[in-house]
């Protein structure tokens, strides 16, 4: 039972910083990007490198892949996603698609498809008395535990964060308000990077053994979370991450009435996400927009 | 095989008339209504399943089987289309992937009905080895020989069908550009401009986006069955989104509003994906075969980007239709 | 003096907002009727209602007799009741010779199939369809850009351009949506003299929301006017403009008589 808590605190929280990031570059694009999950796979691999060619702690690794990420996500920006805004919805969902497929390739490619994991002794165990972490548990919890509090108070409090939502909020109501909208997108770029960045690299360690699909299978997961949160509400994402991780776990638990088997899982995030988009677009927390 | 082995480029041909139905399909919900179904491949996967559990489990002549595979893909468009066509384009988008990923993991995790990760060999239970293919084959065999009279040999199966399914492509897109050009296609086109406009002067639009939505089914369904026809076996891992964005990318190759320019789209997709394993110079030779594969999904993820950015209207389409983009 | 349009009780809250409280009028047949009234006063919103865009909380809506609350917005456009929009909605990347193509009634060529199971009826109807199209393009003067792009006409040669796709769906009453609105004054002329011909010569109704008061002065036989949802007049023009109610309305709102933004949301 501590157990499924735990596992669940721990997806959950991934989901939600990953999603918090994922909410405002979505708020400020207003298109889906198909390549985000990309970025998380990105990620795990600088980390691997990091961590079993160049021997680095699993801190250090996470620390490099989140820069590493933020600054590809930035470069990106900057060089496709801007130039080519305005192309209208599906053309843009299309770049986005075939980024995915050119990132995710060039790490089958110069990684190649077999499942790797980082090095940290999977059979190692943190006993807490109540309860027992593996390591990638332990640094996660540890690592979001740390990062979630400090983002959510960056948005609230700091100048550059609240102009962030803002911006994601209602682009057009922050450039009037005197919001250099470009500049802020910049920083938000590299914040869902370096956001994306660590929750590739926890994901992986969570998960144990990964391989170049780990973008792809969290994508939707992603998509849910920012929907479900509404699409530009950072902090509707966090709550969200939480709910889905929530629901997610739980629907596998033998107590509610024998429960969904595991491998069900990612279908109930895909029906959650289509009666989502059907339902209530926007989500448990935005606001009702004329779409 | 090398370069000049025509059986090779036979079969290369097979697939490309596979995917200019495909495409076909693509090019009726998403060129003609507006509609971006990014999750085109469920169609396909559906009606190959519905044939296969058909042809293996229920042991029905393929006629009836196929035609059942065909009506599932048009209950599955009818059953994600009725309530999808309400969302707004890139909502659509998600919504149509997450369903064709849905119809993945379902037949990936359903062993007893769809034969899990075996795929269509795992359809009579673990033990046995299920085939469907037979009843085709021979029909090929028939068609060979008859086909030996006008052509004075009798062709290889491949080459069978590679002009039955060529025949079939070509007949389909005359039978589309009559729709096209119809009054149907003109209400078509409005409401891909505005529907708003198009519910103003009384045409029911929702109604017009369910035809697209089902016509593209048929087709999709269609390629579904012959490619499960030609390769003679298959699993969900075959039933990937890459595929339905490979349909993208030959309309975009062809020019995304010109009907004509799928089969030359097909073509030259297939030839450019096919043709990467013949490019043994540097530095793709430092690429061994096997990983080829990624070399090609890099490449159609790159043309998608190319074309997308810098030539919206493909090889072969007009500028100036899309400068007057809303 | 028929009623081809009555209206009863018609409500509609957005939210909180009541946008239509309780409006309840009628349109008279072969008139010009013109809803005036303040920014925000529910204009709009009424249209919308009346012509399918948008359903109703409360009320009746009656056309020609029959009940169309609740119905469509493509069920009431082909019972005879068209609108226009005050924003045009022209198919951009159509010609503008198939924009009105595609507005005709009863083309049997537009249900799938029927091509083929009666080509010469569709062919027939088609030739029909085009003579029609080329009459009124003649009619509202768009002859010389028939085979253009209609994403390459000016403003005003949209708003002809939606009239005239209006027309081909043979209507019997018209919903003009602030159409002399950002129309330049050389247009504004011939565009009045299309709105009043649509009366006399067509017998079409037409019921107009418009905030220029001299248009609507020339041009109305009736004025319905309208503050915060509600009905708080109706009659000649004439006797409208000396209503005290209506004159407090617009001034206690301290509206500008030509405002550029609608009232209401769009469908």
């Amino acid at each position: 039972m501590i157990r499924q808590l735990l596992q669940l605190a721990v997806t959950g929280a991934l989901l939600a910083l990953t999603g918090v990031g994922a909410s405002l570059v979505f708020g400020i694009q207003r298109v889906a990007n198909f390549a985000h999950g990309e970025y998380l796979t990105f990620a795990a691999y600088v980390g691997l490198m990091l961590n079993v060619a160049l021997r680095q702690s699993l801190l250090v690794s996470t620390v490099g892949a989140m820069l590493l990420t933020g600054l590809l996500a930035l470069g990106i920006h900057f060089a496709l996603l801007r130039p080519l805004r305005g192309r209208g919805l599906v053309a843009m969902s299309l770049i986005t698609v075939g980024l995915g497929l050119m990132l995710r390739d060039v790490v089958f490619l110069v990684a190649g498809p077999q499942i790797r994991q980082y090095a940290i002794d999977q059979r190692a165990v943190f006993d807490l008395r109540l309860v027992r972490l593996s390591p990638g548990q332990a640094v996660a919890l540890l690592v979001t535990g740390l990062v979630a509090p400090g983002v959510a108070l960056f948005l609230a409090r700091t100048r550059l964060g609240k102009s962030m939502r803002a911006v994601a909020d209602n682009r057009d109501l922050a450039a009037i308000s005197g919001v250099d909208v470009d500049r802020i997108g910049a920083y938000v770029w590299l914040l869902a990077g370096a956001l994306a960045g660590l929750g590739g690299v926890m994901f992986a360690a969570v998960q144990g053994t990964f391989d170049p699909n780990l973008g792809f299978q969290v994508l939707f997961l992603i998509f849910t979370t920012v929907v479900l949160g509404g699409i530009g509400s950072p902090y509707g994402a966090l709550a969200a991450g939480t709910v889905l991780g929530l629901a997610m776990e739980l629907s596998t638990w033998q107590g509610l009435g024998g429960g969904l088997e595991a491998r069900y899982k990612p279908v109930l995030a895909f029906t959650v996400l289509i009666l989502l988009l059907l339902c209530r677009p926007q989500g448990l927390f935005g606001k009702a927009r004329v779409l | 095989m090398d370069v000049l082995n025509p059986a090779f480029w036979t079969f290369v041909g097979v697939i490309a008339g596979i995917y200019a139905i495909l495409s076909l399909g693509l090019y009726v919900q998403f060129s003609l209504a507006g509609l971006p179904n990014f999750g085109h491949v469920a169609f396909m996967a559906v009606a190959a399943y519905t044939m296969a559990i058909g042809v293996t489990r229920y042991a029905l002549p393929m006629a009836t089987a196929a035609t059942l595979g065909v009506i599932a893909a048009i209950a599955l468009g009818l059953v994600l289309g009725v309530p999808a066509l309400r969302l707004r384009a890139d909502y659509l988008a998600i919504a149509t992937v997450a369903g064709g990923e849905i119809v993945r993991y379902l037949a990936l995790n359903l062993p007893d009905v769809t034969g899990g990760p075996l795929g269509s060999i795992g359809l009579l239970g673990p033990g046995q080895i299920a085939t469907y293919n037979e009843p085709w084959q021979r029909l090929l065999d028939r068609l060979s020989t008859a086909l030996q009279v006008p052509l004075g040999t009798a062709p290889t199966r491949d080459l069978a069908m590679a002009l039955l399914v060529w025949t079939l492509a070509g007949a389909l897109l005359a039978l589309f550009r009559g729709l096209e050009r119809s009054p149907w296609g003109r209400v078509l086109r409005g409401i891909r401009e505005d529907e708003v406009a198009v519910t103003a002067v009384g045409k029911n639009v929702v109604a017009f986006k369910l035809q697209a939505l089902v016509l593209g089914a048929i087709l999709g369904a269609l390629a579904g069955l012959l490619l499960a026809w030609q390769i003679g076996v298959f699993s969900p891992d075959d039933y990937q989104p890459t595929l339905t964005f490979y349909a993208y990318l030959i309309l975009i190759l062809g020019g995304m509003n010109r009907l004509w320019a799928i089969p030359v789209g097909a073509v030259a997709f297939s030839l450019l994906y096919s043709g990467t394993r013949f490019l043994n110079f540097f530095p793709l030779s430092l690429i061994d075969s096997g990983s080829r594969a990624f070399l090609r999904l890099f490449l159609v993820g790159f043309l998608l980007v190319l074309f997308m950015a810098v030539r919206p209207q493909g090889l072969l389409g007009n500028r100036r239709e899309l400068l007057l983009e809303k | 003096m028929t009623a081809l349009l009555e209206v009863e009780g018609l409500s509609k809250r957005f939210g909180g907002v009541a946008a239509v409280s309780g409006a309840a009028f009628s349109v008279a047949e072969g008139a010009i009727t013109a809803l005036i009234g303040p920014n925000g006063a529910g204009k709009t919103t009424v249209f919308n209602l009346v012509s399918g865009f948008l359903p109703p909380d409360r009320g009746e809506i009656r056309f020609a007799g029959r009940r169309i609350d609740g119905c469509r917005g493509h069920t009431i456009a082909r019972a005879g009741l068209v609108r226009a929009f005050q924003a045009p909605r022209v198919l951009t990347r159509m010609s503008v010779l198939e924009n009105l193509l595609l507005a005709a009634k009863d083309q049997p060529g537009e249900r799938l199939g029927m091509r083929w199971l009666a080509p010469r009826r569709v062919a027939r109807r088609e030739r029909e369809i085009r003579a029609r199209a080329r009459e009124v393009l003649d009619l509202v003067r768009l002859h010389p850009l028939a085979g253009a792009y209609a994403g390459s006409l000016s403003g005003g040669q949209r708003k002809l351009l939606e009239l005239a796709r209006a027309l081909m769906v043979e209507p019997r009453m018209i919903l003009l949506d602030e159409p002399m609105a950002g129309v330049a004054p050389v247009l504004a002329g011939e565009l009045l003299d299309h709105i009043q011909a649509l009366r006399t010569e067509r017998g079409v109704t037409v019921f107009v929301i418009e905030h220029d008061m001299e248009v609507v002065m020339s041009i109305s036989d009736r004025v319905i006017v309208m503050d915060e949802g509600r009905v708080i007049a109706e009659g000649p023009p004439a006797a409208v403009q000396a209503d005290e109610r209506v004159i407090e309305a617009y001034l206690g709102r301290l509206a500008a008589p030509r405002p550029s933004a609608p009232a209401g949301p769009r469908p």
